[in-house]
């Protein structure tokens, strides 16, 4: 039998991108907001500012740094610190006792130790201040600045692995 | 290519996709299950799924850190210099960004205490403070930035969350599985509210009282060395700091970090010992010195 080279070429690429498709895996971003970055460091210009609970897709990890395309289709690179996984079909496989988050989980985990817990213990505890907590949050850094602050100190070059 | 090679090829990537379809399938099935047993078997399910420190949330160990930063600062005042406290945010976030936990739920924050006593605390989920007599201990910003990576190190390997008593966490995940409501009802906040302040017990005694255990310190420092050489800077300052902790034996009964942490002398050798391992260390920049010793000027 005789299979002409250009169909064997076909059904191989098709073969490879459905495996690609399989092996994408749905990750949530786990932490408050998250710059979707142009390229895998945080000194690259940001594509968009991701909320904790959007699902994005991954493509491929470099780094530590994912490629990802969000729920509206914008593709970009994820810190994996800002990431957990969603799901994962081996995991289905590997692991029992999963320590892996569905969407419900998610939801459940969000009422944990949460600012219903907190007002409770500030009503309980009127003497434990959090006036110096909430104005040590407002203090903000951003990247631009770190960049400018290390290429001053001579330190790291703001164009390297972060 | 021969006909033979090629269907051996074909065959051993359908058999693969065919594979990884079956365990996606089987995920898809049990995502389907799940939703037909309902929120209350989900709950069941993530009570089963979490069991230790490692599956506390972000937003939980944010909730935590807030609490325990807010007993810290029930216990010393805060410095106040807008300027020097925005210099050690600039030197600790960037620090943080080379550090193997960079972005955490509300990101790093810093403040100074005002204080002679020598100390610096981590309290989870990056609320990092550090005394206006430890930083004057610090010669030059290798010295300074040593001690902050010290501290991401510890927000980094989650060593506050470490310290909490399994049983209380085993407790609390117990009462979140059982409830599937948005809000708790009022006994299970009680409950909850309770077991939350054990908690903030658990790791502000780490913190303040009783110290970390001494294999996270050796680890914060290992940490520590590994962050400073990534950002550029001179490892060398972490061992010069460690240099300046020869308790002072007229001072009397220890305070702060000579409580709370091992032995100078000992860190300094394990840290020794790391130094010699590593590749090529920066050199320590006049212009990284210079800019320090102005800062330096504006704390009094």
């Amino acid at each position: 039998m005789c299979i002409p080279n250009r169909i064997k070429f076909l059904v191989f690429a098709v073969l490879i991108v459905f495996t690609a498709v399989i092996l994408a895996e749905t990750m949530v971003v786990k932490v408050q907001t998250t710059n979707l970055k142009k390229e895998p460091k945080f000194f690259a210009d940001t594509i968009t500012v991701l909320k904790m609970g959007e699902s994005v897709e991954t493509i491929s990890l470099q780094n530590g740094w994912f490629n990802v395309k969000t729920s509206s289709g914008q593709i970009g690179w994820l810190h994996s610190s800002a990431l957990m996984e969603k799901k994962s079909g081996f995991s289905v496989l590997t692991s029992s006792v999963s320590t892996q988050a569905s969407g419900e989980e998610v939801a459940l985990a969000a009422k944990g130790f949460n600012k219903q817990v907190e007002e409770k213990y500030k009503a309980d505890n009127p003497n434990i201040d959090f006036t110096w907590v909430d104005k040590m949050l407002k203090i903000k850094v951003s990247t631009k600045e770190i960049a400018e602050f290390l290429k001053k100190g001579k330190l790291a070059e703001s164009g390297g692995a972060r | 290519m021969k006909n033979r090679h090629w269907f051996l090829m074909a065959a051993s990537l359908i058999v693969l996709s065919l594979l990884v379809t079956a365990c996606s399938s089987m995920g898809s099935l049990s995502d389907l299950t799940g939703k037909a047993e309902g929120v209350a078997a989900a709950a069941q399910k993530a009570n089963k799924v979490r069991q230790s420190f490692a599956d506390i949330t972000e937003e939980e160990e944010y909730y935590i850190g807030r609490a325990v930063s807010a007993l810290i600062l029930s216990k010393y005042p805060v410095y106040q210099n807008e300027t020097f406290t925005g210099y050690v945010n600039l030197l600790g976030n960037a620090v943080a960004l080379y550090s193997d936990r960079p972005e955490t739920y509300a990101g790093y924050h810093f403040l100074v205490l005002d204080t002679d006593e020598v100390n610096a605390m981590a309290a989870p989920g990056g609320f990092i403070f550090l005394t206006k007599g430890l930083i004057k201990k610090c010669r030059n910003e290798e010295m300074l930035a040593s001690v902050l990576a010290h501290e991401v190190g510890h927000v980094s390997a989650k060593h506050g969350l470490k310290s909490i008593k399994k049983s209380r966490l085993i407790e609390a995940f117990g009462i979140l599985g059982q409830e599937a409501a948005k809000r708790f009802a009022p006994e299970e906040l009680d409950k909850l509210t309770e077991i939350f302040e054990n908690v903030l017990g658990d790791v502000a005694e780490s913190l303040i009282e009783r110290g970390y255990d001494r294999k996270y310190e050796y680890e914060a420092d290992q940490l520590s060395l590994h962050i400073l050489s990534s950002t550029g800077y001179n490892p060398y300052g972490l061992l010069d700091f460690l240099g300046t902790l020869t308790p002072d034996a007229s001072s009397g009964p220890a305070q702060g970090w000579f409580k709370t942490h091992p032995s100078a002398q000992d860190r300094m050798s394990r840290v020794q010992k790391e130094l010699n391992s590593m590749t090529q260390a920066a050199s320590t920049e006049s212009a990284r010195t210079s800019r320090f010793s102005q800062y330096m000027k504006l704390l009094k």
